[in-house]
């Protein structure tokens, strides 16, 4: 058994995620204390060009599964190909994302692989014992555990988006591996006919960084407008979300919902703008590590919550921090 | 002249044995078809229905006999009444000349409907037979010609209607023509007949032609009846039958109470997928509904354009019960048969639009239970097939995780109470009641206000509470009604171990929720308490003296009756006289108001669901309220309160009203 760590690369359609790069970052430093080599693990069709974008980041070997049968993703072709490599190279540590890709395969891999899965995690280390230590939200997030795997090898983690930051690139140079993956048509018992995608190209609210919404203090639908211009300067990760009653009053379409019956969502930044905060909404939004809220009613619930409360017309307030991030970002 | 009239005149004396011959197997036919149905209901599991057997045959009076219910809607309550009477009495009278002909006159040679009482007898036959002919017209009337949406038709209807109105024509045309036969004076008593007579030809040509019409009429009369009886049990007529037992064998349990799914650990299926799990007396509800539509014209769901109507939910498993009859009573199943009825016979829509506020059940004149049917096919959907939308998962999950349906951290509970002098019973164990907070009361922001506020009102009149505190979780009430029994049970018998550990007698809520649960179910798993809704209590304060209101509060309210406060606890009069204690203050009603009132919406789990068909419940209740230009909308449950304030605001009504709860009312009075 080696000690060397690998991490699966997630691309969608010939784009690499960012949470692949956190994945890099994190994966160098567990290398540092294993003593082993970083590897990455990209599997795609056409995907060869990618592989120089992960280069750089720390890993010592890149593997290339570039075949037809992977073209989309699918649960049994990715299987079948992580667990022929793994088994032939043994690594000690499996790191993968906690998208939905992520949760849908690194199960399956794991059972195929008679080996145990900490899911959904928020930080990595490793232990004086040298066993993976991963940090896992329970019962909604009011506790932390860290979770080992102690016997099976390799030990497998997915590590939660946006939690970790994107390391510099500039480190060695990798060697580029392609690997020849023999998939035949029957080892994939579900195919993918066509993927349709909802409105627009935005990203996933849950995937989101920054949050921009929107409640009923919106007025109108065109008003959303000035969320969008604020979305987009925070640049991309950015994304807009509406309140029950902002979808309610058509102002915007219900799959950018946030709240009890909507989307769960999990930012590092959240603007309320004209949301009073009702229960239903906060259940939805309640873990945002920085909440700002922008109201006109001083006693609006959302203030309850709020890191940061504004009492003013959002009108006002809104297009200037667009051009204060728009400032700060051409600063960076 | 002697005072009474011959049986069989005309037709002859030798036709009473044929006559009694087709009557066996008219009857025969009869009680074979009862038997086919009844056979069908004992495919049923058993349940006891004959505890309290004076109060059954109480309700056999009130709500058969004397149309207690039927009567809440005047029109085809008043014309009902007449039909059924008249049949009735026509029914007593075919059986006292029955007793007279085969057992007084055939053996002791005695006739008795003479004299006097052949007068009063005539009389009040003639004149219930005039009200079941005036109550079949008009009948047929509303139903042909008002069409209202709450009936739909089928042959069966009108196949009935013309049966009893050609049986009671025939009848007294047969009379008629007798008497313009005969023409005794006295006939006069038998006054429709009387009537009837003049159409006909003088005495004087009272010849063959007369007593050939007579004759006609008889026979038509004779077989028309028999046929009636023959059929009942293959038609809608078999609610003469149905509709009596299913007043006989109602539920006297609380209507707010969902039977339990009793040692819940050892079970292996859960709910109601198949005929078969449904008990005997849910099955017979099927066969005891005639389809008057009443629930559904009372049912929130139906009324906003969603897919449920009650009356079609118990209809369709009355027809699978039929189709399906064979199969069941062999044992023996088709594909068909076996499909689950959750999203096979009721869709899902369906079942998860019912907000189990009993709108149907009260309304129902002849007790068809659908609450429990709901929440039996919600739990085969939940706990044997897992499938419900997002929203519930995710209500289920924030119940396992934190005890309350947002997930807010369980620790932070007891929040609201930070700056208050209040303590936990766990803190000071001799006091005389437990605040239940509830959910609602301890997270959220609207809601809290309300806790405070009767807190500060139960100071004011020095009662000894406490508070369980961080302790405190969902008394299970919402789960329940989702399907989630084993939820339910774990947060039930949880809490009873908490209020056995601190020996809590007396609970005090404003949420209508918990109360009704811990009210009605909780001694399913042995918590018994003496429970009170704060309207009750503080009424109750209120009247000892130990609340005064200082202030006036000018306004116009109206109140909102909450389902699980109301119709199925029976608390109306409380929050009313509570309103009304205050000085300036100006009581409205909504049409749709105490045993009728419209639920908010949010009842059965549907708070915690996205409404996306038809229209939004609390914005109708909401234009129902401000159809009486209240400026205050009371309301006495936390769900209604939440409901209510939402649907002001998206309709763009604050400035006009504002809904607010009692306590918060009361303590601007004090």
């Amino acid at each position: 058994m080696s000690n060397d760590v690998w991490i699966i690369a997630e691309q969608k359609e010939g784009k690499l995620k960012k949470v692949s790069f956190e994945l890099l970052g994190i994966g160098k430093k567990l290398t540092e204390k294993t003593g082993g080599s970083l590897s990455a693990l990209l599997l795609g069709h056409g995907v060869e060009n990618l592989a120089e974008e992960l280069d750089g980041y720390g890993a010592g070997k890149i593997f290339v599964c570039d075949s037809e049968a992977l073209k989309n993703y699918s649960n049994e072709g990715y299987t079948e190909a992580i667990v022929d490599l793994v088994k032939a190279h043994s690594p000690s540590i499996l790191l993968g994302p906690a998208t939905a890709l992520g949760k849908d395969l690194f199960p399956r891999v794991a059972a195929r692989l008679q080996t145990g899965l900490a899911s959904d995690c928020m930080g990595l280390e490793i232990s004086n014992a040298g066993l993976l230590l991963a940090e896992r939200p329970i019962f909604a997030g009011k506790v932390l555990v860290d979770t080992i795997i102690p016997e099976a090898r390799p030990q497998m983690a997915c590590l939660r988006p946006n939690v970790l930051p994107v390391p510099e690139k500039g480190l060695e140079k990798a060697e580029i591996e392609k690997v020849a993956v023999e998939l035949q048509p029957r080892d994939i018992k579900a195919t993918i006919k066509e993927m349709v995608k909802t409105a627009g190209e935005k990203i996933d609210l849950t995937e989101a960084s920054v949050i921009v919404a929107g409640g009923r203090g919106m007025a109108s639908e065109e008003n959303f407008k000035i969320l969008e211009e604020l979305a987009s300067a925070f640049g991309e990760g950015a994304a807009i979300g509406a309140s029950r009653s902002a979808v309610d009053s058509e102002f915007a379409p219900h799959d950018i919902q946030v709240g009890q019956t909507g989307k769960v969502v999990n930012p590092n930044l959240y603007i309320a703008c004209g949301i009073s905060g009702s229960i239903q909404h906060l259940a939805g939004m309640r873990t945002s590590k920085y909440i700002v809220a922008i109201n006109k009613d001083p006693e609006a619930p959302i203030f309850q919550l709020a890191d940061y409360g504004i009492v003013d017309d959002l009108f006002k307030i809104v297009p200037l921090l667009t051009e204060e991030v728009k400032k700060l970002k051409a600063q960076e | 002249m002697e005072i009474t009239r011959e049986i069989f005149w005309n037709v002859g004396h030798w036709v009473r044995w044929p006559v009694y011959g087709l009557g066996l197997i008219v009857i025969i036919i009869f009680v074979y078809g009862l038997i086919k149905r009844i056979r069908l209901w004992r495919t049923g599991k058993p349940e006891n229905r004959l505890d309290n057997i004076p109060r059954r045959i109480g309700s056999l009076f009130s709500f058969g006999l004397f149309h207690k219910r039927i009567l809440k809607e005047p029109y085809p309550g008043i014309t009902h009444l007449f039909l059924f009477w008249g049949f009735l009495v026509l029914l007593l009278g075919t059986i006292l000349i029955f007793i007279q002909e085969d057992l007084t006159k055939l053996i002791f040679g005695k006739v008795f409907i003479q004299g006097s009482f052949y007068l009063f007898f005539s009389f009040v036959l003639d004149l219930f037979g005039l009200l079941a002919i005036i109550g079949v017209i008009l009948l047929a009337f509303r139903r042909y010609v008002l069409k209202p949406d709450m009936l739909d038709n089928k042959p069966e209807d009108l196949i009935g209607l013309i049966l009893i109105f050609l049986v009671l024509v025939t009848g007294f045309f047969n009379e008629g023509v007798r008497i313009a036969i005969t023409r005794p004076d006295f006939e006069r008593y038998s006054f429709v007949g009387w009537e009837i007579s003049k159409l006909f030809a003088s005495p004087q040509e009272s010849g063959a032609p007369l007593r050939t019409l007579h004759a006609t009429f008889w026979w038509i009369h004779l077989f028309l009846a028999f046929g009636f009886i023959g059929y009942i049990a293959y038609s809608k007529l078999l609610h003469l039958i149905t509709s009596a037992l299913n007043q006989f064998f109602r539920s006297f349990a609380p209507s707010g109470e969902v039977k339990p799914i009793l040692d819940i650990e050892n079970q292996e299926t859960f709910g109601v997928a198949k005929l078969q799990e449904f008990t005997w007396k849910q099955l017979l509800d099927t066969d005891a509904c005639t389809r008057c539509g009443r629930c559904q014209d009372n049912c929130p769901a139906y009324l906003s354009e969603k897919p449920l109507s009650p009356k079609k939910v118990i209809q369709d498993l009355k027809n699978h019960l039929t189709s399906q009859g064979k199969n069941l009573r062999l044992g023996e199943g088709d594909e068909e048969q076996t499909k689950p009825i959750a999203g096979n016979v009721i869709s899902e829509d369906e079942l998860w639009a019912c907000t189990t506020c009993g709108a149907c059940q009260q309304a129902c004149p002849v007790f068809v239970e659908v609450i429990d049917k709901m929440v039996d096919l919600r739990r085969y959907l939940v706990l044997m097939e897992s499938k419900f939308s997002p929203e519930v998962k995710l209500f289920f999950k924030n119940m396992e995780t934190n005890y309350n349906p947002w997930a807010i951290g369980f620790a932070t509970r007891a929040d609201w109470a930070k700056d208050l002098d209040l303590k936990t019973v766990a803190e000071k164990g001799d006091v005389d009641y437990l605040l239940w907070v509830g959910c609602a009361g301890s997270y959220d922001e609207r809601n809290k206000k309300v806790t405070r506020s009767l807190v500060g009102l139960l100071q004011k009149a020095g009662i000894s509470f406490g508070i369980l505190g961080v302790e405190e979780m969902c008394c299970g009430e919402t789960a329940r009604r989702m399907g989630n029994e084993y939820l339910t049970q774990i947060l039930m018998q949880q809490n009873i171990e908490l209020f056995n550990k601190y020996g809590i007698k007396k609970i005090i809520t404003f949420c209508p929720h918990c109360f009704n649960t811990f009210k009605n179910e909780y001694h399913q798993f042995g918590g018994n308490y003496e429970v009170f809704h704060h309207s009750e209590f503080l009424w109750t304060l209120f009247k000892e003296g130990k609340l005064r209101w200082k202030t006036g509060v000018e306004m116009t309210a109206v109140y909102h009756d909450s389902c699980y406060l109301g119709r199925h606890n029976n608390i109306y009069d409380a929050p009313r006289n509570l309103l009304g204690s205050i000085k300036g203050t100006k009581l409205v009603e909504m049409e749709r108001t105490r045993e009728k009132s419209f639920c908010c919406g949010a009842g059965g789990g549907r708070m915690w669901m996205e409404e996306t068909i038809g229209t939004r419940i609390n914005h109708m209740r909401v234009d129902q309220a401000a159809f009486t230009n209240a400026s205050v909308v009371a309301t006495a449950c936390p769900y209604c309160l939440t409901m209510l304030g939402d649907g002001i605001k998206e309709k763009g009504m604050e400035n006009y009203m504002a809904a607010f709860d009692l306590a918060e009312l009361l303590e601007k009075a004090l």
